[in-house]
C-alpha cells in the first residue's frame, strides 16, 4: 500500500480511511518536539494521546492539523499522501482538530458560527430560515438542543458551548478524523456525559477519534487504545483494557511513582505562625497556627478563602481585626515587602499572572526579593546574585539554557521552580504555597513534594493551599479545612481521609448538591 | 532578535570577545537605528546635492553636526531619557514639557531676584543655586504626578494629562505678571546651552586649525544619559522599574513598594525635564512659561521609536539615545532642506504612530516565538 520503508515484521495492509503518521520528526529551537513518530489512526476507534506537558502531544496534533509541517515524516491516508499547508486544507480532507479554545465569532448566533463561510443564501441574502431549520435539527439529532441554544451569541458561549459549536462545524462538513484536546477540562459532570456519548456514537459511525487528555480514569474509561508520548518519542500504544492507572504513570514519567507523597512527619512543638481571630472582608474568625518544621494543608472549595486568608497575612490585602504571631512577636504587616522583611514568603496560585514577570530572565525573578540584601549603596552585585541564585537554580533542578533565559520560555514546572526559588533565597520562617503543582506535569510534581518535605525538615513552616485532596493528605502534618473564611475543622494528616476532608469543606450546604461540591473540590 | 535587550542589564555574554561585547552593550535591537541613523545621513546629503540645493556639504561637516546635537537633540533627548524610565515601568509622562517651562522660569527668577519664587531673594545670581532650583521645583512636579498615580490611582496618561495643563498654567503664575523672565544678562548661566568645551584648541593632525570645540549642552546629555543607564542596569531601582513594567503584581507580590518607586520614578523624569528647562532658559536667554510647550510629543516618539514597549518591561537607555539622534537629525535634515515646520510636524506624528506600531508588531512576534516553543517543549 504505502511506500513507506517500516522494520519487520510489515504491518497489516491498513483499514480503508486509516490516517497514517509514518516517521514523523520535529524540532523547534533548542527542542526536539517529536522524534520519528509512526502511528495509525483507524476510524471507528477512540485513540488516547497521552504524555506529560512537553511530551509532543499538542506538536502531533498541530501537525495532523496542518499547523505545522513536520521535518521530516509523513502523512497518508488510502495510499495518498496528504500535505497540510495549513489548517484549512485538513479541513478540506476531513480532519479535524477541536482546541480547548476554538474561534468563536462573537456578536454572531450560535447557528451562524456553526455554518461560518458556507451560509446558506437567497437571492444574495442570508437564508435565515432555512440556516435555524438545518441547525436545529443537527442539534436535536446529537441531543445538544438544550446544552447549546441557536439564539446566543458567540460572546455569551461558556467553553464547554464553544467546543460544541466547533464540533458542530466539524460535523457538517463530514469529518472522518476528529481529534479532541482536553475537552473536559471545563465541563461539568453532565456535560461530560453527553460529550462521551457523542464520541461514541461518531466512533460507531465510523469516525477516526483522537482524544487527548491528562485524566486518567476518563481515557480508560472511554478509549479503545492509548498511545503515551515522553520527551517527543512515541513509547507505547496499547490496548486501553490492557493498562491501569499506575501502569500509563509509569509509562508517561519512565519511572514508578509509588514514592511521590513521601513525607517524613518532622513537625517540631516550636510555634512559628499564630493567627488568632483573624477578621476581614473575606473572613469571620479565623485561627491557626502552624509549628516550625511543619506542613499545614488549608482545604476547601474553589471561593473558601484560603488564597484571601494567604493575601491577607502576607499583607497584600488588608484585615480588620485579629492577632498575627510571627516567631513569638505580634506584627503588623501592611505591605507584601514588609511580609518579605519578617520572614513570609508566599508563591501565589496564578504564576504567570501573579508570581513571575514573563518577559525578564531567570535570573532577575529569582532575585527580585532579596535585591536589598543583593546590593549595596542600591547597586546590585551581580557577581553575589549569580552565586546565589545558581545555588537554588541547580538545587530545584530548573531546566534553563542559561540564567538569563527569559521565564516565559520555560516549561510551566521549571516556572514554578523559579518562583520557589525565589523563596528559597529569600530564606522565609514561613512559606506559604498557593496551588504549588497547578497545571505542571507529574515529573516537576513529584520533585515539588519532595522540595516541600525537604524544605519542612529544614525548619520552615509550610502553608500548603491546595485543591488536590491526594497531594494535601499526601504532605500535611495537620489539615485545616475551610468554608465561607471561615475554618470549619482540623484533622491529624496521616490519619485524615478524603471523606472527612470532604465533609467539613461542604458542612453547610451538604444537602444541597454534593455531588457538584465534591467535583469542584 | 528581540531577545539580546532584554538581558541587557545582566552581565554581558561570556567569551570575552571585545565585538561582541559592544554589540551587547548597543543591542542587537539597536542596531537597526544605528543603521537607520547612517541611511538618513546618506540619503539627506544625496538628496540635498541631487537637487543642487546648498545644504549637501553644509551637513555633513561637523560643525554643522554639532550645531544639529546642541540645538535640536539635547533638550529634547534630555526629557526622553527620563520619559524611557516611565515607559519601561508601564507608565507615561505627559507633563514633562510643562515641567520643563516650570523649570526654566524657576531657574530665571532665582537667578535674577524677580517673580513669587526670585522674590525670597535667596542667593540671587548664584548659577548652581538657580539650577538646583529649576531641578528641585522639576522633582516636586514630579512627585505630584506620583502621588496621583499612587495614591489617588489615576492612570498615569490621564494623571498627567490633567498635570500637564496644570503645570502650564503653574509656570504662568510663577513667572511675574505673567511674562518671560530675561537672563541675557548672566553669562555664566547662558554659557550653560551656548559655551564649548575645548573652544579654539589647535589641533595639531591638522596643521593646527582651530576646533570648534563639543558644546556645554552635549556633554550634560551625555552625562545624564550615562547617568540614568547605570541607575537602569546595575541598582535594585533599575531592577524595580523593569520588573514592575513587565507583571506589577508580581513585583509587588515580590517585596517591591510599587508606590514608592513609582514616586521616586516620576520625580526622575520631573527633575530631569526641570533641568532641560533650565537649559532652555540658558538657550533661548529667557525663563519663559511657554519654553517647553510641545516637547513630550517628540520625546515620548524617541522613546518609542528606541524600542521601548508600549506594554512597559521594555526599552533601553541607549536604544532612545540613539533615537533622538534620529529624531533630530531628521528634523535638522528637513531644516536644511527647506521643509517648513508644518510638513516636519505631520513627519512627527506620523513618526510617533510608525514607532508604537513597529514597538507593537516586535511583541507580538515575541509573544509568538513564546507560545511556539512553550507548545513544543
Amino acid at each position: 500500500m504505502t511506500e513507506t520503508a517500516l522494520s519487520n515484521p510489515p504491518p497489516p495492509p491498513a483499514k480503508p480511511g486509516t490516517l497514517e503518521i509514518r516517521n514523523i520528526s520535529k524540532a523547534f529551537p533548542n527542542v526536539q518536539a517529536l522524534t520519528d513518530v509512526s502511528l495509525d489512526i483507524r476510524p471507528g476507534e477512540i485513540l488516547a494521546f497521552m504524555g506529560e506537558n512537553g511530551a509532543g502531544k499538542s506538536t502531533l496534533l498541530k501537525i495532523i492539523n496542518g499547523d505545522y509541517q513536520p521535518d521530516t515524516g509523513a502523512l497518508s491516508m488510502n495510499g495518498q499522501p496528504l500535505s497540510f499547508s495549513g489548517p484549512h486544507v485538513a479541513h478540506k480532507a476531513g480532519i479535524r482538530v477541536i482546541y480547548q479554545e476554538p474561534e468563536i465569532i462573537p456578536g454572531v448566533d450560535v447557528a451562524e458560527n456553526i455554518w461560518v463561510g458556507e451560509l446558506p443564501k437567497r437571492f444574495g441574502l442570508l437564508d435565515r430560515t432555512h440556516l435555524n431549520e438545518q441547525v436545529q435539527n443537527s442539534l436535536k439529532e446529537y441531543g445538544f438542543e438544550s446544552a447549546l441554544p441557536m439564539h446566543l451569541l458567540g460572546d455569551e458561549l461558556s467553553s464547554a458551548q464553544r467546543q460544541l459549536v466547533e464540533i458542530m462545524r466539524a460535523l457538517k462538513s463530514g469529518v472522518r478524523v476528529l481529534a479532541l484536546d482536553e475537552p473536559t477540562s471545563s465541563l461539568t459532570d453532565d456535560e461530560v456525559e453527553r460529550l462521551f456519548a457523542l464520541v461514541r456514537r461518531l466512533r460507531d459511525e465510523g469516525v477516526a477519534i483522537i482524544y487527548v487528555s491528562h485524566r486518567i480514569k476518563e481515557i480508560l474509561r472511554l478509549c479503545d487504545r492509548v498511545a503515551i508520548l515522553r520527551d517527543g518519542n512515541l513509547i507505547a500504544v496499547k490496548s486501553a483494557s490492557e493498562l491501569n492507572d499506575a501502569e500509563i504513570v509509569r509509562l508517561m514519567v519512565g519511572r514508578e511513582l509509588s514514592s511521590v507523597f513521601q513525607r517524613r512527619r518532622a513537625g517540631t512543638d516550636r510555634e512559628i505562625l499564630r493567627v488568632e481571630n483573624l477578621k476581614s472582608n473575606w473572613h469571620d474568625d479565623v485561627s491557626f497556627r502552624i509549628n516550625a518544621g511543619e506542613v499545614v494543608g488549608f482545604a476547601g472549595l474553589v471561593g473558601a478563602g484560603r488564597t484571601e486568608l494567604a493575601k491577607v497575612i502576607f499583607g497584600d490585602l488588608p484585615k480588620n481585626s485579629g492577632r498575627v504571631i510571627l516567631d513569638g512577636n505580634d506584627v503588623n504587616i501592611h505591605r507584601p515587602d514588609e511580609a518579605i522583611a519578617k520572614g513570609i514568603g508566599f508563591a501565589p496560585e496564578d504564576r504567570k499572572r501573579e508570581g513571575l514577570v514573563l518577559i525578564r530572565s531567570v535570573l532577575e525573578n529569582a532575585s527580585m526579593a532579596i535585591l536589598k540584601q543583593l546590593s549595596r549603596f542600591h547597586f546590585v552585585n551581580s557577581r553575589l546574585e549569580r552565586s546565589v541564585i545558581s545555588k537554588f537554580v541547580e538545587k530545584l533542578r530548573v531546566r534553563t539554557p542559561s540564567l538569563e533565559q527569559e521565564v516565559g520560555k520555560l516549561s510551566g514546572g521549571n516556572q514554578q521552580k523559579v518562583v520557589l526559588a525565589r523563596w528559597l533565597a529569600a530564606k522565609p520562617k514561613v512559606l506559604i504555597l498557593d496551588e504549588p503543582t497547578r497545571g505542571i506535569d507529574v515529573g516537576a510534581k513529584a520533585e515539588i513534594y519532595r522540595l516541600i518535605d525537604e524544605l519542612a525538615n529544614e525548619g520552615l513552616g509550610i502553608m500548603l493551599i491546595s485543591s488536590e485532596l491526594p497531594e494535601i493528605l499526601g504532605l500535611s502534618d495537620r489539615i485545616y479545612v475551610m468554608q465561607n473564611g471561615r475554618i470549619n475543622g482540623e484533622l491529624d494528616g496521616p490519619t485524615a481521609t478524603e471523606e472527612a476532608v470532604l465533609g467539613l469543606a461542604i458542612k453547610d450546604h451538604f444537602a444541597a448538591n454534593p455531588k457538584a461540591a465534591a467535583a469542584s473540590i | 532578535m528581540s531577545e539580546k535587550q532584554t538581558k541587557q542589564p545582566t552581565s554581558p555574554a561570556k567569551g570575552g570577545d571585545e565585538f561582541k561585547r559592544f554589540i551587547g552593550f548597543i543591542g542587537t535591537d539597536n542596531l537597526s537605528l544605528i543603521f537607520a541613523l547612517v541611511l538618513l545621513v546618506f540619503l539627506i546629503t544625496i538628496v540635498s546635492g541631487w537637487f543642487g540645493m546648498d545644504g549637501g556639504d553644509k551637513f555633513f561637516s561637523w560643525q554643522n553636526l554639532m550645531n544639529s546635537l546642541a540645538q535640536a537633540v539635547v533638550i529634547v533627548g534630555l526629557i526622553a531619557i527620563g520619559e524611557t524610565v516611565v515607559i519601561i515601568a508601564g507608565g507615561l509622562d505627559i507633563s514633562v514639557g510643562s515641567i520643563a517651562s516650570i523649570g526654566s522660569v524657576v531657574a530665571a527668577s532665582v537667578l535674577v531676584g524677580v517673580g513669587t519664587i526670585g522674590s525670597l531673594n535667596f542667593l540671587t545670581g548664584n548659577v548652581v543655586i538657580a539650577v538646583l532650583a529649576g531641578i528641585i521645583a522639576g522633582m516636586i512636579a514630579g512627585a505630584i504626578n506620583g502621588i496621583i498615580v499612587t495614591t489617588l490611582r489615576v492612570n498615569p496618561t490621564i494623571a498627567t494629562l490633567g498635570t500637564l495643563a496644570a503645570f502650564a498654567g503653574f509656570a504662568f503664575l510663577l513667572a511675574p505678571e505673567g511674562k518671560p523672565v530675561g537672563v541675557m544678562t548672566q553669562p555664566d548661566f547662558t554659557w550653560l546651552a551656548q559655551g564649548r568645551f575645548l573652544e579654539d584648541t589647535a589641533i595639531p593632525a591638522l596643521g593646527g586649525a582651530k576646533w570648534t570645540g563639543i558644546p556645554v549642552l552635549t556633554v550634560i546629555l551625555v552625562v545624564v544619559a550615562i547617568f540614568v543607564h547605570i541607575l537602569m542596569s546595575y541598582t535594585d531601582f533599575g531592577r524595580a522599574i523593569y520588573a514592575i513594567g513587565g507583571n506589577a503584581t508580581a513585583a509587588r507580590l515580590a517585596g517591591i513598594n510599587l508606590s514608592r518607586v513609582k514616586i521616586l520614578m516620576y520625580m526622575l523624569s520631573g527633575g530631569i525635564a526641570g533641568l532641560s528647562g533650565v537649559l532652555l532658559a540658558a538657550r533661548t536667554t529667557s525663563g519663559n512659561p511657554i519654553n517647553g510647550t510641545g516637547l513630550e510629543l517628540q520625546a515620548i516618539t524617541a522613546v518609542f521609536l528606541g524600542g521601548a514597549a508600549t506594554s512597559g518591561g521594555k526599552g533601553t537607555i541607549v536604544g532612545t539615545f540613539l533615537a533622538v539622534f534620529l529624531v533630530g537629525i531628521l528634523n535638522n535634515g528637513m531644516n536644511l532642506l527647506g521643509f517648513n515646520t508644518f510638513v516636519q510636524r505631520v513627519a512627527l506624528g506620523l513618526l510617533l504612530i510608525a514607532a508604537v506600531a513597529i514597538s507593537q508588531w516586535r511583541q507580538s512576534q515575541a509573544e509568538r516565538s513564546r507560545t511556539r516553543i512553550a507548545n513544543a517543549g
